[in-house]
C-alpha cells in the first residue's frame, strides 16, 4: 500500500470542529453529518474538517489525546515496554500530521506535540526493526505484532515480505536439482 | 466604479459568477490580487487572471473576451477620486438655483408681460447651463491635470476581507506590502503613510497578540507580523551594513557618496558609532551580536549628528520558521525586481507570474532570488546616479531638469521598465538636490529618458515632480506630455497606467522637449 492510501483511509476518522456557518443536516453515502450551527461543536470526518478549515469556515478542536502531558506519558510507557503498547488512535501519525499542517494555530503547544509524537514513532519503528531482524535471523515462522498501526506496518511490510520471498528462492536454489545444468563457457 | 457598500454591491454580485481579473504590473496590484485570489478560493469562485501593462493591452484583452463580459473589475492603484458630489452636485444645485431664480424673477414679473418672462427665463437657463458646463470643465481639468494616488488597493481588498471576517495574517501581510510599495515609490505623502500604518497596526495587534502569551504560544511555523520602528536602509538584514548604507538612496544622497569627500564622511560616520570596518562589510547575519544589539538606536543617534533626521521609519516585519525574517520593504524590492527583470523567457507574463508566486509563503526560493536581483538593481541605480552626477549629465532646460541615459551605459537595460526608471529618476533628483548649490535648481522637476528598444528606436521618458518636503505628490507631467506630443505631432505612446511615463521615438525627442519647455515656462 502507498503511504498516501493509508493517509486517505485515515481521513475517515472523526474530529470535532466548531463551524462559523450554518447548514442543515447533510446526507452523504458514508453517513449523516449533523446540522452545523455557528459556535456549536460538531463531529465530522477529517477530510471535511481540513477542507472547511482551509476555506476558513471552522475552527478545529484538537482530539483529547493530543495533549503534552498525555503524550509524555505515552512516550515514557512505550520506552519502558519491550512490546508495542496500545496507541490512542489507530491513525495517530496521520492525524497529527494533517492537524498540525493545516490547523497549528488552533492547537496549543504544537511544536512540543510534534516532537513528542515523533519520539513515540521513532521508538516504535526501532522496536519493529529489531523484531524483524530477530525474526529473520532465527528463521521464525510467525511473529506477534499487537497494537501496531497500519502506517507502521506499511513502512516495513511490503519490503519484509518481498525480501523473505527472495530469501526463500535463494535458499531453495542452494541445493542444485539433478536436472539442472550448469553453464559451460 | 463608485460603490458605497463594498461587500454587498461588489463581492456578493461577483461571487456567483465567473470573474475576469485584469491586474496592472505593480506590486500594490499584485498584493491586492493575492488577497482577492485567497477570497475566491475560500468561496470557490472561478476566475481568470490577465496581467495588463497598459491601456492598449487592457483594450485588446477586453475585446477578446467582449462577448462574455458583463461587469469590469480592474486592479490598480486608485487615482484619488474627488468627492463624488463635486462633479455631479452642480446639476442639482443648478436646478435648485434656477428654481430659486425663477421664483425671484416672478415677483417683479408682474410688471412684465408673459412672453418677456419666458424669453428671460430661457436665456437665464441657457446662461446657467453654459456656466455649469464651464465649471464642470474646470473641475474635470483640475481632476485630470494632476495625477496622484489614493489608498492602496491592497488595503481596500483587506478591508473587504475584514468585513467578511475572512481576514488572515497572510492577507494582512499583503496589505502591508501594498502600502509599503506606495511609500517606497513615493506615491503617497508621509502623513497618509503614517495614518495607514496606524490602521494596519491595529489589525496586526488583533491577529498577533498571542505571541506574547507564553502559555499558549503559537507554533514557530505560524507567520508572525510585528510592528517595528526600523532603519530605513534597504535590504540591510540580507546584505552587509556597508553595502546597504552605500546603496540606499537616503544615505547615499545625504553623504554624497559619489565623491571622495562623501566616502570619507561615511567612514567618519561608522567610526563615530564604533563599528569596525571589517565587521560592517560582512553579511549582516554574521556580524557580532554585541554590535547588533543596540544598532538601531546607535545609527539613529549618529545619523542625527550627520544631518539625517529620518533614519528610522515605522514599518512591519514578518517571520516564520527559525530562519526567515523579512521587512516589508525587502519584499517590495524583491517583488519589483522579479517583475521587471530583463530576462525574457517565453511570453512577458512569466515575470508577472513569478513575482505573484514569490509573495506566497511556499515559494521562498523565488523571494530570495528576487532579493538578489534587487541588490543588483540597487547597485546599478547608485552607480548610474554617481556617473550622471560626476559627468554633469543633468542639465537645466529652464523650467525643468533633463537627463538622458546613453545607449552604452552599463545596466541601461535594467532601466527600460517604468517602475525602475521612475525609481532611478526619483533617486537622481534627490541626490542632485543634495549636490547642487544652485537654489533655483533645487525646486525644479526632472524629466528623464532611457533607451527602450534598439530596433524600434524608442526611448522611455518619465517626469518627476519637484522634490520638496511637504509635497503632496501630485504629478502634472501626464497632461504636459500629452499636450506637448499633440503640439509637435511626435510619435508617442501613452500606454502606461501611470501617465507620467511615455514611450517616444528617439528622432522626435528634441522637438518634443522644446514643446515641453515652452509649455511649462
Amino acid at each position: 500500500m502507498d503511504a498516501a492510501e493509508v493517509e486517505f483511509l485515515a481521513e475517515k476518522e472523526l474530529v470535532t470542529i466548531i463551524p462559523n456557518f450554518s447548514l442543515d443536516k447533510i446526507y452523504l453515502i458514508g453517513g449523516d453529518l449533523g446540522p452545523f450551527n455557528p459556535g456549536l461543536p460538531v463531529d465530522v470526518p477529517l477530510w471535511l474538517a481540513v477542507n472547511l478549515k482551509q476555506r476558513q469556515k471552522c475552527r478545529l478542536v484538537p482530539p483529547a489525546w493530543m495533549d503534552v502531558e498525555k503524550l509524555e506519558n505515552i512516550r515514557d510507557h512505550e520506552r519502558k515496554e519491550e512490546t508495542f503498547t496500545p496507541m490512542p488512535s489507530p491513525y495517530y501519525m496521520e492525524l497529527t500530521k494533517l492537524l498540525l499542517n493545516h490547523a497549528s494555530d488552533n492547537i496549543p503547544k504544537a511544536d512540543e506535540i510534534r516532537t513528542l509524537v515523533k519520539d513515540v514513532w521513532d521508538t516504535r519503528i526501532a522496536k519493529l526493526r529489531v523484531s524483524a531482524d530477530r525474526f529473520v535471523r532465527d528463521q521464525e515462522a510467525h511473529a506477534e505484532l499487537d497494537n501496531l498501526t497500519l502506517m507502521e506496518i506499511n513502512t516495513s511490510g511490503a519490503f519484509l515480505t518481498q525480501a523473505l520471498n527472495h530469501m526463500y528462492k535463494l535458499r531453495t536454489n542452494l541445493q542444485p536439482s539433478p536436472s539442472s545444468q550448469s553453464q559451460d563457457f | 466604479m463608485f460603490v458605497s457598500d463594498f461587500r454587498k454591491e461588489f463581492y456578493e454580485v461577483v461571487q456567483s459568477q465567473r470573474v475576469l481579473l485584469f491586474v496592472a504590473w505593480d506590486v500594490d496590484a499584485l498584493c491586492a490580487c493575492k488577497i482577492l485570489q485567497a477570497l475566491f478560493q475560500c468561496d470557490h469562485v472561478q476566475y481568470t487572471l490577465i496581467p495588463v501593462s497598459g491601456w492598449q493591452e487592457l483594450e485588446t484583452a477586453f475585446l477578446e473576451h467582449k462577448e462574455q463580459i458583463k461587469l469590469l473589475i480592474k486592479q490598480d492603484d486608485d487615482l484619488e477620486v474627488p468627492a463624488y458630489d463635486d462633479i455631479f452636485r452642480d446639476e442639482q444645485e443648478d436646478e435648485a438655483h434656477s428654481g430659486n431664480e425663477s421664483d425671484n424673477g416672478s415677483e417683479p414679473s408682474e410688471k412684465r408681460t408673459r412672453l418677456e418672462e419666458e424669453i428671460v427665463e430661457q436665456t437665464m437657463k441657457r446662461r446657467q447651463r453654459r456656466e455649469w458646463e464651464a465649471r464642470r470643465r474646470d473641475i474635470l481639468f483640475d481632476y485630470e491635470q494632476y495625477e496622484y494616488h489614493g489608498t492602496s488597493s491592497a488595503m481596500v481588498m483587506f478591508d473587504l476581507a475584514w468585513m467578511m471576517s475572512k481576514d488572515l495574517n497572510d492577507m494582512l501581510w499583503w496589505a502591508i506590502v501594498g502600502l509599503t510599495d506606495q511609500w517606497v515609490q513615493d506615491k503617497i505623502t508621509q502623513m497618509k503613510y503614517v495614518t495607514d500604518i496606524g490602521v494596519l497596526q491595529r489589525h496586526a495587534s488583533r491577529h498577533n497578540h498571542r505571541n506574547e502569551d507564553e502559555e499558549n504560544a503559537l507554533s514557530v511555523d505560524c507567520t508572525r507580523i510585528s510592528f517595528e520602528y526600523d532603519l530605513r536602509l534597504a535590504l540591510y538584514q540580507h546584505w552587509s551594513l556597508h553595502d546597504s548604507l552605500c546603496n540606499t538612496c537616503y544615505t547615499a544622497a545625504r553623504f554624497k557618496l559619489w565623491s571622495v569627500h562623501g566616502q570619507k564622511r561615511l567612514q567618519e560616520f561608522l567610526a563615530d558609532m564604533g563599528l569596525p570596518l571589517k565587521q560592517v562589510k560582512q553579511k549582516f547575519q554574521s556580524m557580532d551580536i554585541s554590535l547588533k544589539e543596540n544598532l538601531r538606536e546607535m545609527i539613529e543617534e549618529s545619523a542625527n549628528k550627520f544631518g539625517m533626521k529620518d533614519m528610522r521609519v515605522q514599518t512591519f516585519s514578518i517571520h516564520f520558521g527559525f530562519k526567515h525574517k523579512f521587512l516589508a520593504s525587502d519584499v517590495v524590492f524583491a517583488t519589483m525586481s522579479l517583475m521587471e527583470s530583463p530576462e525574457k523567457d517565453g511570453s512577458g507574463t512569466d515575470n508577472f507570474i513569478q513575482a505573484l508566486d514569490s509573495l506566497s509563503r511556499s515559494n521562498l526560493d523565488k523571494l530570495y532570488h528576487g532579493l538578489e536581483l534587487a541588490k543588483k538593481q540597487l547597485r546599478a541605480t547608485q552607480q548610474t546616479i554617481a556617473s550622471c552626477l560626476c559627468t554633469n549629465l543633468v542639465i537645466s532646460q529652464g523650467p525643468f531638469l533633463y537627463c538622458s541615459l546613453m545607449e552604452g551605459t552599463p545596466d541601461v537595460v535594467l532601466f527600460s521598465k517604468p517602475a525602475s526608471l521612475s525609481l532611478l529618476s526619483r533617486h537622481l533628483l534627490k541626490s542632485f538636490v543634495c549636490s547642487t548649490k544652485n537654489r533655483r535648481c533645487k525646486l525644479l522637476p526632472l524629466v528623464m529618458a532611457a533607451p527602450l528598444s534598439m530596433e524600434q528606436g524608442t526611448v522611455t521618458m518619465v517626469g518627476i515632480p519637484p522634490e520638496t518636503d511637504g509635497s503632496d505628490r501630485k504629478n502634472f507631467f501626464g497632461r504636459a506630455f500629452e499636450k506637448a506630443a499633440e503640439g509637435t505631432n511626435s510619435r508617442t505612446l501613452h500606454n502606461h497606467f501611470d501617465l507620467s511615463v511615455i514611450e517616444l521615438k528617439a528622432e522626435d525627442r528634441s522637438k518634443f522637449l522644446d514643446a515641453l519647455v515652452s509649455l511649462l515656462s
